[in-house]
């Protein structure tokens, strides 16, 4: 069967770094962190100190009576697919034939949390009606596709810190195999709620605040890196049959043609070089790629102390000698972790590098971990020649691995 | 303000609609209240007013008209008027 191949025509952001896919990029060039003290409200006694929220004003958005029915985490999902729809300039003809696919690893967590806070906080048996459909975690994609009519394919991924490339990837591949002629496909997360908060700090997983610059305290592959902040936002995609977007003039800012999909099966927090090794091997291999032809790599890079080395081995291993000449960045260092929209947004920074040649860094990698042996892209972002593919890293509680490579659409 | 117009007001925001298009004679449906819409409205009337309306007595609510009469006899029941 001859696959089609798969054509990216809208992005959309809604992020600590800008609420558009051109601000984003604004802001990754310029190395800028979204990353800054909790407010009280927000961190309460969580402990937590630091995150990357985004700058949100639901009124820009939505009449008082709609947002009061979309919990965050969907409100963010319809900004950005209504972006990146738009961006598109995508013509549903046929909605039967154009759906959505979404991720998110919690759902309505302040939803959630809101009425826990009425049930046992104030001890009152009471709870809004709507608590059921605006916690669900399909609430944010159902959104999206009940505001645009795409009546194809729906699902919701919640692989935790893979959710959203997840759904990339497997919007891409319904595509391809010409189930859906395009795809409304990325994800959202809205988990900065003081209780969601509480249950990360008892992981210790987190980065306290940088004593000397808390918008400094995700350090991906850094020696004094200290765990990850927690972010929130939403990235979105029009994807589409290549010939279609053509056939209408739609400008192809990318093609999605690699998609890697493990699980490691090995342990539920801690990752495992084999299953990241073999999510970027399937990933070439679909793609038809040699190592080489990557010239970008967007690192998971959470800023974990285990989590960043076994992802510089696993680079290593899975490209062998050419790991050495390939630029590898976490743009965690400023957009913080989206959890289950860490994918999509990610996918948007790795389009920066594809399609302009500008390469995001690593902000504040000053003490390069000897461990975690890879070409970073420290401090400043770099030109280049647009590379010919890309490639975007997800890995997840769970154990679940995926990776997303895009081409130039040439 | 009497109970209809706190229940006219209410709906109106709850639903982003003008108080003066309200029609309380009119089925809800028709002003664009559908009974999910309409359960969390409920919730919010029940708290504004201090009543609890029974899962039987909501089935008989077809209207703003017929809300405002179940919550003034609730609050009638409850000696509050």
């Amino acid at each position: 069967m001859t696959q089609r191949r798969v054509a990216v025509t809208g992005g959309g952001v809604v992020s600590p770094l800008g609420q558009s896919l051109e601000d984003f990029h604004r802001s990754l060039i310029a190395a800028r962190s979204g990353v800054r003290p909790l407010p009280a409200e927000v961190a309460q006694g969580s402990g937590v100190q630091v995150g990357a929220l985004v700058d949100w004003d639901a009124a820009a958005h939505f009449k008082d009576s709609e947002a009061a029915n979309l919990d965050r985490v969907a409100q963010f999902a319809l900004v950005a697919a209504g972006q990146a729809v738009s961006a598109a300039g995508l013509a549903v003809d046929d909605p039967t034939r154009v759906g959505v696919y979404w991720g998110t690893g919690l759902g309505g967590s302040h939803t959630l949390e809101a009425s826990y806070r009425q049930i046992y906080g104030k001890g009152e048996w009471r709870t809004r009606p709507l608590t059921v459909v605006m916690a669900m975690s399909n609430a944010a994609g159902a959104a999206v596709a009940l505001r645009h009519g795409l009546r194809g394919p729906f699902a919701n991924f919640a692989t935790a810190c893979s959710s959203s490339a997840m759904a990339l990837g497997e919007a891409a591949r319904l595509i391809a195999s010409g189930r859906a002629d395009a795809m409304v496909a990325g994800g959202s997360e809205a988990l900065l709620t003081p209780a969601t908060l509480l249950a990360w700090q008892s992981l210790r997983t987190l980065a306290p605040a940088d004593p000397a610059d808390a918008s400094a305290s995700s350090k991906p592959f850094d020696k004094r890196r200290a765990g990850l902040v927690l972010g929130e936002g939403a990235a979105a995609f029009v994807l589409e049959d290549e010939a279609r977007a053509r056939a209408r003039g739609a400008r192809i800012h990318a093609l999605l043609t690699g998609y890697g999909n493990t699980c490691d099966a090995a342990h539920m927090s801690r990752p495992d070089r084999d299953g990241q090794v073999r999510a970027m091997r399937e990933a070439l291999r679909e793609a038809r790629l040699e190592p080489q032809a990557i010239g970008y790599i967007n690192a998971h890079g959470t800023a974990t102390a285990v989590g960043d080395v076994v992802e510089a081995e696993a680079i290593n291993v899975a490209f062998g000698g050419a790991a050495k000449e390939i630029p590898v960045s976490s743009t965690k260092s400023m957009h913080g972790h989206l959890l289950g929209g860490a994918g999509a947004l990610e996918f948007a920074a790795a389009l920066l590098a594809l399609e302009q040649g500008i390469l995001p860094p690593t902000a504040f990698l000053e003490q390069p971990d000897p461990a975690c042996a890879l070409r970073h892209v420290a401090l400043r972002a770099e030109r280049v020649a647009p590379p010919r593919a890309v490639m975007s890293n997800s890995f997840a509680f769970g154990g679940s691995n995926v990776v997303l490579i895009a081409e130039r659409a040439g | 303000m009497d109970t209809l117009a706190r229940i006219k007001q209410l709906a109106a925001k709850e639903f982003s609609l003008e108080p003066e298009k309200l029609d309380p004679k009119a089925p809800l449906d028709t002003l664009g209240i559908d009974s999910l819409s309409f359960i969390e409205f409920m919730f919010k009337i029940e708290e504004e007013f201090g009543v609890a309306v029974s899962d039987e007595d909501l089935k008989g609510i077809k209207t703003l008209g017929d809300l405002e009469r179940r919550v003034a006899a609730s609050l009638a029941a409850a000696g509050k008027t």
